[in-house]
């Protein structure tokens, strides 16, 4: 009697058969990458590149420490409008790019010439409490339009800086680890009064 | 939310990052995977259909994929062999149609005899369902221990004795007019 081990072994189709074709496990592979890179969110993979442009699900946070001697002028915060822009942002030099300080920090960047996002694409900004009782920042909400030109831009931008600009001036400038979208948070340590002002600026509104 | 960077799970780090860690796990695995799926279903071109819905699952899920080359092998393992109960399940209509017809085999001499033979052996693992049939393969031909398939599979020692005792006698039955005999019964 043939032991049962024995004769599967002996019958075992890997014995007998090739592996497949290396171009067959290639595509198998390339397919697979190919899905990972498209996989978010994981549980509608049919509708890979829309969902994450919805507000609701894409909301990440922008973290913006404003130094405060930078506000120092607040008689300038008073005026009516307060010019919001986001640019890509190197930081090396190169050709066609325009260097700016960071903020009161040492840190320059350079910045590209187009504007990415501006006052245009913000649906709504607000104030919102900061981290300590007298500090508050604003929180930065984009339109569908907006959420989707600043995703396009930073999603071919990793780990390259994205320049906030509050009137010209680069507040900061964090490092883009992923594709961004529909909000910013700028917080830091600005009164109610400078807050409510520049928001309300932000989006065209009387203070 | 004061001075938060920009770290939150986006859209385009995970692409990118589970891009990369589905080709290192690809890599890694893809052919003690494609030999497992290979002993389990019919043909070749159905083992790569077994490895690559198995790969694409863990796209989908990369970040459920646990760490460490033998975790990973296990989680990967669990998917393939749930992967494949599945396809069992909706298939059981069609297969019990099929058995109904299947020609009768008879051993022969000859090389395609031989052929047909072991072809009839290794079908006899088909009354298997696909658990028990994995855990048949990885005792009996991969060699592994019953503590590494509970391990692996994530159940008990004891569920795995109790599948091979079975699995095991339910070949031998199917395999006695070889000339077979269960030699751990």
């Amino acid at each position: 009697m043939t032991k049962l081990r024995d004769m599967l072994a002996a019958a075992d189709p890997l014995r007998h058969e090739r592996q497949p074709a290396q171009a067959r496990r290639d595509h198998l592979r390339s397919t697979v990458v190919t899905a990972a890179s498209h996989a978010y969110p994981p549980r509608r993979a049919r509708y890979p590149m829309v969902v994450p442009v919805l507000v609701t699900f894409a909301a990440i946070v922008i973290g913006m420490v404003i130094i405060a001697s930078m506000w120092s002028h607040s008689g300038s915060l008073a005026q009516a409008a307060v010019r919001f822009e986001v640019h890509l942002a190197e930081d090396q030099p190169g050709p066609g790019l325009r260097a700016a300080r960071v903020g009161s920090s040492n840190r320059t960047v350079y910045l590209h010439p187009e504007t990415v996002v501006t006052n245009g694409d913000i649906a709504r900004s607000r104030v919102i409490p900061g981290g300590a009782p007298s500090q508050f920042g604003i929180d930065v909400q984009l339109n569908n339009a907006g959420a989707e030109k600043m995703r396009q831009a930073t999603m071919s931008h990793l780990g390259k800086p994205v320049a906030i600009l509050i009137d010209g001036n680069v507040v900061i400038a964090p490092t883009v680890k992923s594709a961004i979208d529909a909000e910013a948070v700028i917080s830091g340590d600005y009164t109610q009064a400078d807050a409510q002002r520049i928001a309300a600026g932000m989006t065209g509104a009387a203070p | 939310m004061n001075g938060l960077p920009i770290t939150a799970d986006l859209p385009a780090r995970l692409s990118a990052s589970s891009a990369e860690r589905l080709a290192t796990v690809f890599d890694a695995h893809y052919v003690r995977l494609y030999r497992l799926a290979r002993r389990l279903v019919p043909t070749a071109d159905d083992a790569l259909d077994l490895v690559q819905e198995t790969f694409l699952r863990a796209a989908r899920a990369s970040r459920s994929i646990p760490t460490g080359f033998a975790d990973e092998e296990a989680w990967l393992v669990r998917v393939l062999v749930n992967i494949r109960r599945d396809q069992w399940r909706k298939a059981a209509v069609r297969r019990r149609y099929n058995e109904e017809c299947r020609p009768s085999i008879v051993a022969g001499t000859d090389t395609e005899a031989a052929f047909v033979a072991r072809e009839a052996v290794w079908s006899a693992l088909d009354v298997l369902a696909p658990r028990q049939r994995a855990i048949v393969i990885m005792h009996e031909i991969e060699g592994l221990t019953v503590n590494d398939i509970a391990s692996a599979l994530r159940i008990t020692p004891i569920t795995v004795r109790w599948h091979l005792s079975r699995g095991r006698r339910e070949l031998a039955r199917a395999l006695k007019p070889f000339g077979v005999t269960d030699d751990e019964a």
